[in-house]
């Protein structure tokens, strides 16, 4: 008879092979489909927001700039022909065409961010250095070219974010100026053999909104992001399939918004062609002129820690055009100098920085790399927009209401981000590794001057906006915008002063935004 | 019944060590050669005392123990920027450290059982980045002999299904390649394993594998990779693809062995230019080199033995060009007496 003693050395000896059973079992059997696009419940529109025509514009002069032709009266045999060929395409849905209505249920306003992002993601990458040391510049003309044209990095990022996002804003009023003025309802409305396939918005139907927005976000994001452009195209292409499928909107309809659309967007290319975007890579002589400058203040100069040593990233961009705050204001924000180079004060907050670094815990670890937004990211920006997105969608916004959410909170960021350059390039201040070359850090080394911190000045900018949209979500926000903050401090690439003043900086150029918000006829 | 004493061995005779250090004397100056050529090194090994891994067909008695530490050493200042061969003066010459603590248990007389618990750490030579360090992934594996063929007069031939594991045993950050000590994802492999002895010394091993990857988990929301924005912190590791096939002599305690490796991932996208690698990034390589191990004549630690391997990345992509040697001491004790079977 066995012993229990030898039962127990017996199944002891089958430990390991349990354990293997138990790893497997851990594993999943089959990989799990990783979701590609937000998932957002449709939109129906909690209010119509039917006033929204009379909405103080960002950029346009009012709604009339822009003119839309008097839409054909429901009894035209051109418009009974529309609606036919929908009440046609309706009899045989495809389940892709399903996909597609559903998709574009949510929000074109947040399916069009959706695809902003993931533009700016694929191109942030800085150029590969040549043989010679030098780096090549990404050329326009030639976006195709390697390096591929844009590299959007923060900068060019949060100005992209906010073109796209204010255009699609100033549209969608123009848009709703006109629906309102004529009035033509939808073409299940006009005809009862069309079911509608997306939720009820309670909106006329002329021009077509989704129109609007794929006029805009298309002519722009083809502009910004020209080797994006089949994608760009397929976007626009499938948010008419959906639309016009859907028996919400009309081929006339669909025409008329996406020249709207296009028209508004064609006036923000302008104002981008002069708005300083283009000098703001600078040249060698201005960029040896900006360590001069923290030379003669008695500083250590900024220098780039890549192996080559990379220009400076956008060092003109602090005189890019803002959108709301006023340009003359760019300075006034800048703070006080950072502690000087050679201060016991800046010796205790490098001393603050090696501790961060050497001392991190596995949560603090969690929150550089949740914030870390560097290359091949959607950038800080970005992530604000993404944070956004769910609470615009929860809160069932209309869509003009959701672009003015994203306008504001992309506008406040873009003027936050000039001001922030501003105050980078005026000190030239160097980063913690440079000033002490025993701290190493745990994210690759932004290409700029540290103070003050670009996450700091970003974050607490949405952050204002989105309190003022979202109060009840406000202590969300904010804790976001702390921890997106400090996630660069424990990374090892910001002092604690270019944080506290990034945060205030952002703050005090994002009240300017609220400020416009609170008298923009939307409240 | 066990005593739960280690199995003492009869020391060796002093003209068998000699025989042994007069060969080990012989192989060395070509060693060299085959080094640069990175193919070959070889091994010699005491009868009796047995290299055992994941991947050959050799086996430990039951209720023997073969435990130890190996220390391995990677480096590369060329890597592949998908199938691009650059370098990056950020980062200069990439080092990984490991020390290995391995134990391989003889459950049965058919049936092992191997642990390995890997201490990593990284550093890069040039730039600013911050090396990591710390316990990366236990594997555990259980390699059955099920079919043991004699062939007179020439040896034996052994097929091994094999299947192994890994999970991290800590929570290390997986985000930060190359200087991550690891993927962090938890794996099962399936593997094959076919062996030949000959009775005059050849000896021919292969194994292959299919490396089965669980998800892993980031600390963000979104990441870009192989063309695609994906708003998830989950990212789908695809599955690996790998075979080892070693060849050389064993016979009379002497062992040499000179071996090839690669790995194929199935999907995954490349690095993207100038930027750096990401988890699920497609990583391949083929690898040529060759194992050693060297019996320690030491009379009051019998089983102890001195193992070196060396490896040579001569083909990839996204991974980097490494030159890799493993150096490191193991011991083998039989923990229950032979007379319980």
């Amino acid at each position: 008879m066995t012993s229990l003693a030898e039962i127990f050395q017996r199944s002891v000896r089958f430990a390991p092979v349990v354990a293997i059973a138990g790893i497997a079992l851990l594993i999943p059997g089959c990989t799990k489909s990783i979701p590609s696009s937000e998932q957002l419940s449709p939109l129906t529109p909690s209010s119509t927001d039917a006033n929204a025509g009379s909405w103080k514009m960002v950029v346009l002069t009012g709604p009339t700039q822009i003119s839309v032709a008097v839409p054909a009266p429901a009894t035209d045999p051109g418009y009974q022909t529309e609606l036919t060929s929908i009440v046609n395409e309706q009899s045989h849905l495809t389940d892709s065409e399903r996909e597609a209505i559903t998709f574009w249920s949510a929000s074109g306003v947040l399916r069009w961010n959706e695809l902003l992002r993931e533009m700016v993601a694929a191109n942030d990458l800085p150029p590969e250095p040549l043989a010679n040391g030098t780096y090549p510049s990404p050329d326009p003309n030639n976006p195709f070219d390697m390096p591929t044209y844009p590299f959007s990095n923060p900068p060019y990022a949060v100005r992209a974010y906010s073109y796209v996002t204010v255009a699609q804003y100033d549209a969608l009023k123009v848009a709703w100026y006109y629906k309102f003025l004529y009035n033509r309802a939808q073409p299940y409305q006009n005809n009862s053999k069309i079911k509608l396939l997306m939720p009820v918005t309670g909106l006329p139907s002329y021009p077509s909104e989704d129109a609007v927005e794929a006029g805009v976000n298309s002519t722009l994001l083809a502009k910004l992001f020209p080797t994006g452009i089949d994608q760009i195209n397929n976007e626009a292409n499938e948010q008419q399939e959906a639309v016009l499928l859907s028996g919400k909107a009309s081929a006339s309809d669909w025409t008329a918004g996406f020249a709207l659309g296009q028209a508004v967007a064609n006036i923000f290319l302008t104002r981008a062609n002069s708005d300083g975007m283009k000098a703001a890579a600078g040249n060698a002589a201005e960029w040896a002129q900006l360590a001069q400058n923290a030379i003669n203040q008695g500083q250590i100069p900024w220098i780039s820690q890549e192996n080559p040593a990379r220009p400076p990233m956008l060092p003109l961009f602090g005189q890019v055009e803002t959108w709301i705050l006023p340009q003359s204001q760019v300075a006034v924000v800048r703070p006080g100098p950072p502690p000087s180079t050679s201060s016991p004060q800046m010796q205790q907050e490098l001393a603050t920085v090696k501790s961060a670094v050497e001392n991190i815990t596995r949560d603090q670890l969690a929150t550089v790399y949740k914030w870390n937004d560097g290359a091949n990211s959607v950038t800080p920006p970005g992530h604000w927009n993404a944070i956004a997105v769910p609470y615009i969608s929860k809160a069932q916004f209309s869509e003009v209401r959701a672009a003015r959410t994203l306008a504001l909170l992309n506008m406040a960021m873009h003027d936050a981000g000039i001001t922030c350059w501003d105050t980078k390039y005026a000190y030239f201040n160097p980063r913690p590794s440079q000033l002490d070359p025993s701290i190493k850090v745990l994210i690759p080394l932004p290409n700029f001057p540290a103070y003050v911190s670009g996450h700091s000045d970003f974050s607490a900018s949405a952050s204002d906006v989105l309190d003022y949209i979202f109060p009840t979500d406000a202590s969300y926000f904010d804790a976001q915008a702390q921890e997106a903050a400090m996630s660069r401090l424990y990374g090892g690439i910001h002092y604690p002063s270019d944080i506290k003043y990034g945060l205030i900086q952002g703050k005090q150029v994002a009240d300017f935004t609220v400020t416009f918000a609170q008298s923009d006829g939307a409240n | 019944m066990s005593n739960g004493s280690p199995r003492m061995r009869l020391p060796a005779p002093s003209s068998e060590r000699h025989r042994l250090s007069r060969f080990a004397a012989k192989i060395l100056k070509p060693a060299t050669k085959w080094c640069l050529a990175g193919v070959f090194v070889f091994a010699a090994i005491l009868p009796g005392l047995r290299a055992q891994t994941i991947e050959d067909g050799i086996m430990v008695n039951k209720s023997a123990i073969c435990t130890g530490t190996l220390y391995t050493h990677d480096a590369w200042d060329h890597y592949w920027e998908g199938t691009y061969n650059r370098t990056n003066g950020n980062l200069g010459t990439v080092t990984t450290q490991t020390m290995d603590f391995t134990a391989n248990y003889g459950v049965f007389k058919r049936l092992d059982v191997i642990g390995i618990v890997p201490l990593v750490w990284t550093e890069a030579s040039k730039g600013v980045l911050h090396g990591q360090g710390g316990f990366q992934d236990l594997t555990l594996a259980a390699k059955y002999e099920l079919i043991r063929w004699r062939l007179k007069e020439f040896g034996t031939v052994r097929f091994f299904p094999v299947v192994s594991g890994s999970v991290p045993l800590t929570n290390y950050e997986p985000d930060f390649q190359p200087m991550s000590i690891g993927l962090h994802a938890k794996t099962i492999a399936p593997r094959a394993t076919l062996n030949f002895q000959g009775l005059g010394g050849l000896y021919v091993n292969g194994s292959a594998a299919y490396v089965i990857r669980g998800n892993v988990t980031l600390d963000r929301n979104y990441y870009y990779t192989n063309g695609q924005l994906y708003l998830s912190n989950q990212v789908a590791m695809p599955n690996q693809f790998d075979y080892v096939v070693s060849a050389g002599y064993r016979a009379h305690g002497v062992m040499f062995v000179g071996n090839f490796e690669e790995q194929q991932t199935r999907g995954g996208g490349d690095i993207r230019p100038q930027d750096l690698p990401f988890v699920s990034n497609r990583m391949n390589f083929k690898k040529a080199g060759a194992s050693a191990v060297v019996p320690i004549p030491l009379h009051l630690f019998r089983g102890l033995q001195y193992w070196f391997t060396y490896s040579d990345t001569f083909d990839g992509r996204n991974v980097g060009e490494s030159t890799t040697f493993t150096s490191g001491l193991m011991y083998q004790v039989q923990l229950h007496g032979r007379h319980a079977q």
